[in-house]
C-alpha cells in the first residue's frame, strides 16, 4: 500500500487516489491565473489545519505580505497565524534573493529541510530556482538532486511550472519526465467567465482517474468535481483536449 | 583577493590540467594516474592550487580496501586577466548553489 500525503482539497484526493505520493516531487502546471500558487498554499494550509503536518513555502515570486494576503482572501484565515508560530515557514522572495545571494539562504533552508520537523514543501517556482543553474545538463542534475533531498528528508512537495497544457504543441519540458507527479491546471475563457480544469496527467506508483476533471476556485480555494460529464457539454473548439 | 601570484601557480606545470581534470572530486593518485603526472609533483601541485583556493578538499572518501582518501575537486570556473587599467587578475568560482546541492545530496548517501 503506497503511503499518500492528502491535498485535502475537495475531489481532488478522490481523483489522486488518496493523495499525493508521500515524499514525492509533483510539478504543478499551467498559464498564469490558472491556480497553481492558490493549490500550493491550500496545500500548505490544510496540512496544518486538518493533518497538523508542518510545511515550508519558497516564493520566488511572492513576498510574504503578498501570501498572506492572498491566503486570507481565499478564507485561509490562519494563515498568518501558522507563519507566526511556525508550522509554516515562509522563504518569501525578499529572503531568497537578497542581493542575489540564493546560496545562504539555501544553507538556511537546508537545516530546515533536514531537521525533519516539515513534512510538505512548496516551490514556486521551478523556473526561477532554475536560473541558479547554467545550462541545461546542470538544470537536470540539480533538480534531481534537489528532488532526492526532499524525498530523503520525507517532505511531499509540490512545485509550479508556467507551462499551459495546449494540446497537442505543448512541449512537454524535462520537469515532466525528472517529477514523480504532473497536475495541469487549465483554464478556457468563456462569454462569463473561465471555465477551469484540473488533469493528473501522472502520478508515479499510484492508480489515478486520468480524466480532466472542472474546478471552481472560490472562498475557501479549489473544489475539484467529480463529474467529468461537464466537459462533455462544451464544443468540441472549446475543448483543451 | 586574486593576485597576480595566481598566474605563477597556474603557470606551473601540470596545474591547469589538474584543474581542468578536477570538475568532478579527483584523488592525488587518480589525477597522477590519468595526467601522467609523478606523484610527488601532483602532491605538490595540489598543496599549491589548494593554497590559493582554485583548487579545494572536498571529502575524504573511503576507498575499496578500507583507506581514507582525499578527493580534491575545483574551486573555480574562470580566471580572468585584465591590462587594461592596470593589472588584475580575477577569479570567478564555482557556484556556491551548486555546491551546496552536491554536499546536501552527497551526505544523504553517507546516512
Amino acid at each position: 500500500m503506497i503511503e499518500t500525503t492528502a491535498t485535502g482539497i475537495d475531489g481532488l484526493d478522490d481523483i489522486l487516489n488518496g493523495g499525493i505520493v508521500k515524499n514525492s516531487t509533483t510539478l504543478v502546471s499551467g498559464n498564469p491565473g490558472a491556480g497553481k500558487s492558490i493549490l500550493c498554499l491550500q496545500f500548505l494550509y490544510n496540512g496544518v489545519k486538518e493533518f497538523g503536518e508542518k510545511g515550508i513555502y519558497l516564493s520566488f515570486e511572492e513576498d510574504a505580505q503578498d501570501l498572506e494576503e492572498a491566503a486570507v482572501s481565499l478564507g485561509f484565515d490562519e494563515w498568518g497565524e501558522y507563519v507566526e508560530n511556525g508550522d509554516i515557514k515562509v522563504y518569501d522572495k525578499q529572503e531568497l534573493l537578497r542581493e542575489n545571494d540564493f546560496s545562504s539562504s539555501l544553507d538556511l533552508l537546508l537545516d530546515d529541510i533536514e531537521d525533519a520537523g516539515y513534512d510538505r514543501l512548496v516551490l514556486d517556482s521551478l523556473a526561477m530556482f532554475e536560473l541558479f543553474f547554467e545550462n541545461e545538463s546542470e538544470k537536470r542534475t540539480y533538480l534531481l538532486k534537489f528532488t532526492d533531498i526532499l524525498s530523503q528528508n520525507e517532505l511531499t512537495t509540490l512545485m509550479t511550472n508556467e507551462q499551459g497544457a495546449v494540446f497537442p504543441d505543448t512541449e512537454i519540458g524535462l520537469e515532466n519526465y525528472l517529477t514523480d507527479g504532473n497536475i495541469y491546471l487549465i483554464q478556457t475563457p468563456t462569454e462569463s467567465g473561465v471555465n477551469r480544469y484540473v488533469w493528473v496527467a501522472k502520478m508515479r506508483k499510484q492508480n489515478i482517474e486520468t480524466d480532466i476533471f472542472p474546478m471552481e476556485i472560490a472562498e475557501g480555494g479549489i473544489r475539484v468535481h467529480q463529474n467529468a460529464s461537464a466537459f462533455s457539454m462544451m464544443s468540441e473548439d472549446e475543448s483543451p483536449i | 583577493m586574486a593576485s597576480v601570484d595566481i598566474l605563477q601557480t597556474l603557470g606551473n606545470k601540470y596545474s591547469a590540467e589538474i584543474l581542468d581534470a578536477t570538475d568532478e572530486p579527483q584523488s592525488a593518485q587518480e589525477l597522477s594516474d590519468e595526467l601522467g603526472i609523478p606523484i610527488a609533483t601532483c602532491y605538490r601541485r595540489i598543496d599549491e592550487l589548494t593554497e590559493h583556493d582554485l583548487l579545494e578538499l572536498h571529502d575524504n572518501i573511503l576507498s575499496d580496501d578500507r583507506r581514507r582518501i582525499k578527493v580534491y575537486r575545483r574551486n573555480v570556473e574562470t580566471v580572468h586577466i585584465d591590462f587594461e587599467e592596470s593589472l588584475t587578475v580575477s577569479v570567478e568560482e564555482r557556484s556556491e548553489v551548486t555546491n551546496k546541492l552536491d554536499e546536501a545530496w552527497r551526505t544523504l548517501s553517507d546516512r
